[in-house]
């Protein structure tokens, strides 16, 4: 029995206007170098500063992961050499972590988990480095310092993932909620979320080599990364051979993992507390008063869409995790209710709107008003359900109210007996066979012909009455 | 006609305010006293004759003469940044490195119109106690030219006794401003930790660094540390505690005070005539009224050992950004690791690659809490005995020395020049304010300074007690 | 034996001494690491670290920006290339 052990290490960039430890602006995508001070470029004698925005996220964070805030914690030094890192050393927190000891629970395929958090800490990130080429070929690299400095939230788990999927969905709701906060876009693109994982594998309760993968630009990098991993693992442990315990990069376009090809680094990065910075001292009522800032978050909100709305786990997942699609969705159901018929025309028509013109939910022009004169028009049999899916389609586009639609295109249903019972026996004639197959006891073909009378009538016919004449003409026929 | 280079920094600012004499006038006195002894001494690393005088020159048309330091040269120690200048701290590997920013203590001295006339010669990352370290020359000591000036902030020292500026500001991480001015015969004040920002000083070691003045009295100091004192948001380890004026507070009587002479001092070898001076300044306080007591440092052998693997444990991090990749000295190589090593190897000299190698071990792995921890610990136990004596004394006298200056090139192990420190480093491992005062000289001729230590944050005390036994 | 692994402590360092000069050094460093074994005698016992003053607190700064350094500034120290970036010999080598 091969069994996967996962723990992931998560690096969020904490949205502040200026840096962690400096004023400088961090502004993604600048030109190279214009955001930089004496700070964060660490020209001689210049100091760090803490700003007080990135204690303020870094609780509402830590509370929101179910961590123990710590009410006293240290910053530390953690010294390395590379040419991105301006200081030769980091400023991170190590003895003593802003939290720790917090979980998420994720949900994947009907079944709840939590995975436990070791710790949450914060620190300055480093400049960029950029190579021309392959890095080993090249001469030069080249170094902007506009990202040195910007505040991350470090987010280490426990090893208590045990699938790709698993991964996904915690990487998947971390961002959420981080987006839920506003202390986070959560981009990977760029950069505002990065993650490393670290994976083995056992056989028969016996445990696995970690390997660390790096280099995952995107939640499914990371899932494929994994899958790739996990096969990799597990064939060399059927093969008898061993994992080496190593540093693997994810290569995007076969993905597959490939060992870094680097000189063996003495890693000895000598921590000691920094001089510069005084402990952190919170005290218990700013975390309180932290605490109640924090929202309904997407966990809970997508068990109460299930709970209470019936809403499928997916549509639940798709609405509660982005911010912006329950805040319409829970604004629209308040004044029509109906929440699943309401999910499901977010799901599909809206999101296909979105899909198509790139904008955001906000900016759809159907709001609360339309969507209730829509569901009136279900209600009271005028359109059926496809039709309404046409009307919504057309309204978003045109701006044009639903029942405007309706009328200008003739779309309400048919519900005159006669129109409808004139067009079912010209249905019965051009469908003799279907007919000689029904009245031999073959009672399916009943779809077959309703399907044919709501062609006829361009979708509008009322496919209850439809169903009701239909039966009883082919009774006649019977007859 | 009076020689303006005799006089005192305030005196000096209170004859300009009230026209007596010219800021220009003073100016051009100090710039020929640096022509005729410059070439000797050599103090400075750097002189600004023509930003001076331009300074100078706007100063001079002003109606309203304002500032504390109306008019005054002043010289800075070249490890503390001063835009637009050079700031070397005495290394080759900051050779060509342009200051982008105003230190904090720089820019209050601007803004009290003080003007910057050059950077002062010190060793290497302020890592010495002679200015031998320099890598561009040694300075000597005006009072005789064989003998060093002490250091590291010997320009500083050296150039306020010899009359080529009437203040300088330097910086003392175990007793860089303390020992030199006691080899010079100047005052060299050592605030508290926290009380002077570190904000533009280039750091050798952050939690033990502090700025302050080099002056010809102690009146001097407290003029500059009215200036330089005080919270500063640019600089987390400074503290927001009230902050006298130090010039208001000099007069007053020290009767009753406390004094305490360390009894552990006399387990160390000091030379004769600094016993007596130490004595006399006893005396003189007994005179004043002060009552003197024995107490007891326990652990005061211990701070050196302590010191030792502190300073240099922060200092091989601190001194890791200079890796020539955005400013100062830069070698080359064929990849990365080799432009690295070749530009620090080449750009420090002996002493600092010694402490970095020193400090990098101490913190490193495996020795970590044999070394860098418990010396830590140490510190806070050498801390405690300073507390407890601070509960029945208000100040400390004790030498600032055990010997006065000695020849340039004639210490020759580092251990033996780490001995130079004995008295001045415990006083910043427990960060307290300290001021060495002179107190005549020996038989040479040499000066000879008496040190007085005053509790946290009470420099106002400290300096009142000081001005009773100045001369 | 000595504990002090100079050439080790050097690449940490970011250091490389010639082989005269490192053995100099060595001998240095070698008689302070010795000297540094007089604080056995000290027992420290619970003794809590000192690195931070009693008398220090942390001050947080408000989320504000402000301009930085200039680009000419910056190139009084080190000339950039490209698009404005520093420049580094290749990282991996050997
Ligand atoms: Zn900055």
């Amino acid at each position: 029995m091969y069994k996967p052990t996962i723990g992931l290490e998560i690096h969020l960039q904490l949205m502040t206007e200026s840096k962690i430890f400096c004023s400088c602006s961090t502004e993604f995508a600048a030109k190279p170098n214009t955001h930089i001070c004496p700070v964060c470029i660490g020209l001689p004698g210049a100091l760090p500063v803490l700003n007080e925005k990135v204690i303020e996220y870094g609780v509402m964070l830590g509370i929101a992961l179910n961590c123990t805030i710590n009410e006293v914690s240290s910053f530390y030094r953690k010294n390395y050499f590379y040419p991105d890192l301006p200081k030769g050393y980091q400023i991170t927190q190590y003895a003593i972590p802003l939290a720790k000891d917090g979980f998420l629970e994720i949900v994947t395929e009907n079944q709840r988990k939590m995975i436990r958090i070791e710790k949450a800490h914060i620190e300055e990130d480093s400049g960029k480095s950029i190579h021309t080429g392959d890095i080993t070929e090249s001469e030069y690299s080249f170094i902007d310092f506009n990202r040195s400095g910007v505040p991350l939230m470090e987010i280490v788990t426990y090893p208590d993932i045990e699938s790709p999927d698993e991964a996904y969905e915690f990487l998947n709701l971390l961002r959420s909620i981080a987006r839920y906060l506003g202390v986070s876009t959560g981009d990977m693109e760029k950069g505002a979320l990065r993650c490393d994982v670290n994976i083995s594998v056992s056989k028969d309760e016996v445990m696995g080599t970690k390997v660390e993968i790096k280099n995952l630009n995107s939640f499914r990098s990371v899932k494929r990364a994994l899958e790739y991993e996990i096969k990799r693992q597990t064939k060399l442990i059927e093969e008898g051979r061993t994992v080496v315990k190593e540093t693997r990069h994810f290569d995007e376009k076969d993905g597959t993992t490939k060992a870094m090809r680097t000189k063996e680094e003495l890693n000895d990065y000598r921590y000691f507390p920094e001089p510069d910075l005084p402990p952190l001292i919170i005290s218990g009522d700013f975390i309180e008063e932290i605490g109640q800032r924090i929202p309904e978050l997407p966990n809970q909100k997508m068990r109460r869409f299930i709970e209470d709305y019936s809403l499928s786990i997916d549509y639940a997942r798709s609405i509660a995790y982005v911010p912006s699609f329950s805040k319409y969705f829970e604004s629209i159901i308040a004044f029509t209710g109906k929440p699943r018929e309401v999910a499901n025309f977010i799901m599909v028509n809206i999101s296909n709107y979105l899909n198509e013109t790139g904008k955001d939910i906000e900016e759809v022009p159907f709001g609360k008003e339309e969507f209730k004169e829509l569901l009136d028009l279900i209600d009271s049999k005028i359109i059926s359900l496809n039709i309404a899916k046409n009307v919504l389609d057309d309204s978003i586009r045109s701006g044009k109210s639903p029942s405007e639609i309706v009328r200008e295109k003739g779309l309400s249903q048919v519900t005159d007996e006669d129109t409808l019972r004139s067009m079912i026996v010209e249905v019965l004639k051009e469908n003799e066979m279907q007919v000689r197959q029904y009245l031999a006891g073959k009672t399916k073909v009943i779809g077959f012909l309703v399907g044919a009378v709501m062609k006829k009538s361009g979708g509008k016919a009322n496919p209850d009455l439809v169903n009701k004449i239909l039966l009883k003409e082919l009774e006649t026929l019977r007859q | 006609m009076m020689d303006i280079t005799k006089l005192t920094a305030y005196e000096t600012v209170k004859r300009i305010k009230s026209g007596e004499i010219g800021v220009k006038e003073t100016l051009l006195s100090y710039l020929k006293k640096i022509e005729e002894r410059e070439d000797l001494i050599k103090t400075f690393i750097l002189i600004d004759r023509d930003r001076a005088i331009k300074k100078a020159e706007e100063l001079d048309q002003l109606e309203h003469k304002e500032g504390l330091l109306f008019g005054l040269p002043v010289a800075i120690k070249d490890n503390i940044n001063v835009y637009g200048y050079e700031a070397t701290a005495g290394s080759k590997i900051l050779k060509g490195y342009v200051s982008l920013y105003d230190a904090s203590v720089v820019e209050s001295i601007k803004r009290e119109n003080g003007i910057i006339l050059g950077k002062t010669n010190c060793d290497e990352f302020a890592m010495g106690s002679s200015t031998e370290n320099s890598a561009f020359f040694p300075t000597r000591n005006p009072v005789n030219l064989e003998y060093v000036p002490g250091g590291s902030s010997g320009g500083s020292a050296a150039c306020v006794a010899a009359e080529e500026v009437a203040i300088a500001i330097g910086s003392d991480t175990g007793g860089s401003i303390r020992e030199p001015a006691a080899f010079c015969g100047v005052v060299g004040l050592k605030p508290t930790y926290g009380r002077v920002s570190r904000y533009g000083l280039i750091a050798f070691a952050s939690s033990l660094d502090v700025i302050g003045p080099l002056s010809k009295d102690v009146r001097d100091a407290a003029l500059m540390l009215n200036v330089i004192a005080g919270f500063d948001a640019h600089d987390e380890t400074t503290v927001d505690i009230k902050v006298d004026d130090y010039l208001d507070i000099l007069e007053g009587n020290i009767k009753g005070k406390k004094i305490g002479v360390i009894k552990e001092v006399m387990d160390f070898e000091v030379q004769k005539e600094l016993k007596d001076a130490l004595e006399s300044s006893i005396q003189k306080l007994k005179g004043e009224g002060c009552e003197i007591l024995e107490i007891s440092i326990p652990y005061l052998k211990y701070a050196l050992p302590s010191y030792y693997i502190i300073a240099p444990s922060e200092a091989s991090s601190n001194l890791a950004r200079f890796d020539g990749v955005r400013y100062g000295y830069e070698s080359d190589g064929a990849y990365l690791r080799e432009f690295y090593e070749n530009t620090r190897t080449e750009g420090f000299g002996d002493e600092v690659k010694r402490r970095i190698l020193i400090g990098t071990f101490a913190l490193s792995e495996g020795y970590f809490e044999d070394y860098y921890l418990k010396a830590s610990k140490v510190r806070r136990i050498i801390e405690m005995d300073f507390e407890n004596a601070f509960e029945q004394v208000d100040a400390l006298i004790l030498p600032t020395t055990a010997t006065t200056a000695f020849k340039l090139n004639e210490k020759k192990s580092p251990l033996e020049m780490y001995m130079t420190d004995i008295f001045t480093i415990p006083v910043n491992l427990a960060g307290l304010p300290a001021i060495s005062v002179p107190a005549g000289t020996d038989k040479a001729g040499l000066p000879v300074g008496v040190q007085l230590v005053g509790k946290w944050f009470e420099e106002a005390l400290l300096l009142r007690i000081a001005h009773h036994i100045e001369e | 034996m000595s504990k002090f692994d100079i050439e080790k402590v050097e690449r940490l360092a970011g250091l490389k001494l010639k082989d005269d000069e490192r053995e100099r050094i060595k001998r240095d460093i070698d008689e302070i690491i010795n000297y540094f074994d007089i604080l056995k005698e000290v027992d420290t016992d619970g003794i809590d670290p000192l690195v931070y003053t009693k008398w220090t607190r942390l001050t947080l700064r408000n989320d504000e920006v402000h301009t930085g350094l200039t680009l000419e500034e910056i190139k009084k120290n080190r000339k950039l290339f490209g698009n404005n970036f520093f420049r580094v010999r290749r990282i991996i080598g050997e």
